[in-house]
């Protein structure tokens, strides 16, 4: 039996679709919160010097792993929420580099320091790069049958995808207005009881 | 999909985001159609592909069709029917890490091509050379030496290591020069390029840019 242990910020941001394949999967882990000031030492026991990490204890070994989207990929594949067969999960992990492509941008934009290009970005972000991979996803889920993003049902990409929903904040309905199956995918995800039980009782922070 | 399937690769002329996918298909010795798309056609092109970029994939396998997009999803996928993903799945999660890695630091290359502010550009460039190289070549070379395959993981050749050779190649001109300073970086190049099958693709690609 693995044992997992996950270091971050206290904070959703780059972990949080970690934590949301934990829950999914009903899985136990720790969830490793440290403050700003305490980053420096934590830092030493990163791989990359990166913070999300993971340390997976697997049979009398220690295992480490950094960057958020390839330790969802990992943990996903262990709780079967990876898709089915090999082509299915490069369709999975195409939608999930996609939606890490958003979050790419909108981060862009949070921490451009010049007013008026931070603005030129939101601007761009909410009016053509959003919608145009909003469009492309509700059409796939429109196509495959399953209500989710690939045809065997729930995968970590759904959960990224509700999870960068997240980031829209007050901005998400207007985004979600044209696009029904997104809208149907997030509520039924929001819905599904461990996850619901996760987004009620974790730590509400501000990012 | 059986093992009989065929694969077209639609990607620019350049190497950039497309090049590693190509340096699996050789490193593996499978055939694939290598569809170079001229810029200016790209426009009308723009709506084949699934998310409207490049690069994408098609893979045909009887009436079976599949075609992805994303260049690391796709490199990821062939890697892995291609044995050269990691021998289990922990090592393959640790070839993924570092291919995350790398695709960042290219992601940072990217960041000056499209940038149209002359200064603001030079600020992106200088903070490559000096900062975000250097941090992840001493990286990468500290983790070939604790592999002790040569290679960035214990058990060979991965597409990450592909993946870092095609980084290295973004240094151009500087490349050599720089890769004195990292013996283990160079042994990883060098032992790429001396592959036969690479050092015969890499003979007879086009020449780009980037």
């Amino acid at each position: 039996m693995a044992e997992y242990k996950l270091y971050y910020f206290n904070a959703k941001a780059r972990a949080e679709i970690i934590r949301l394949i934990f829950a999914a999967a009903g899985q136990k882990y720790e969830d490793i919160r440290f403050e700003r000031e305490q980053w420096p030492e934590y830092k030493q026991k990163a791989p990359l010097g990166q913070a999300p990490f993971l340390e997976v204890e697997l049979n009398g070994n220690t295992f480490k792993l950094g960057q958020s989207v390839t330790i969802a990929r990992y943990v996903a594949r262990k709780f079967n929420l990876a898709g089915k067969g090999d082509e299915e999960q490069a369709e999975v992990e195409m939608y999930g580099d996609q939606v890490s492509d958003l979050l790419n941008e909108l981060v862009k934009v949070h921490f451009e320091k010049d007013e008026t290009r931070q603005n030129e970005l939101r601007k761009k972000f909410h009016e053509e790069i959003l919608p145009n991979t909003l469009k492309t996803l509700d059409g796939k889920i429109a196509h495959n049958g399953s209500g989710y993003l690939v045809a065997s049902g729930l995968t970590w990409a759904d959960l990224f995808l509700v999870n960068i929903l997240e980031w829209l904040g007050d901005k998400k309905e207007a985004a979600l207005a044209n696009f029904s199956n997104l809208k149907s995918l997030d509520e039924k995800v929001r819905s599904h009881p461990r996850i619901a039980e996760w987004l009620e009782k974790r730590p509400k922070t501000e990012m | 999909m059986g093992n009989n399937a065929s694969f077209k690769l639609y990607y620019f002329g350049f190497r950039f985001r497309g090049e590693v996918i190509r340096l699996v298909f050789t490193a593996a010795g499978k055939e694939f159609e290598d569809v170079r798309i001229d810029p200016s056609q790209w426009p009308q092109l723009k709506n084949q592909a699934p998310f409207g970029t490049l690069p994408y994939l098609e893979v045909t396998s009887g009436s079976q069709k599949l075609v992805l997009t994303q260049s690391t999803s796709i490199a990821r996928y062939l890697a892995k029917k291609f044995k050269l993903a990691g021998r289990n799945d922990e090592e393959a999660a640790i070839v993924d890490m570092y291919a995350d890695q790398v695709s960042d630091v290219l992601a940072e290359f990217a960041k000056t091509a499209r940038e149209s502010d002359a200064n603001k550009k030079k600020e992106i460039e200088q903070k490559i050379e000096n900062e975000i190289m250097p941090k992840n070549l001493k990286l990468f070379e500290a983790r070939i030496a604790e592999s002790r395959s040569g290679y960035l993981v214990p058990s060979g050749l991965t597409w990450a290591d592909l993946y870092l050779f095609n980084l290295l190649e973004m240094l151009g001109e500087k490349r050599v020069m720089v890769l004195e300073a990292f013996p283990n970086l160079k042994g990883l190049d060098q032992k790429i390029r001396n592959n036969p099958r690479m050092a015969a693709y890499l003979a007879k690609r086009p020449i780009t840019p980037f």
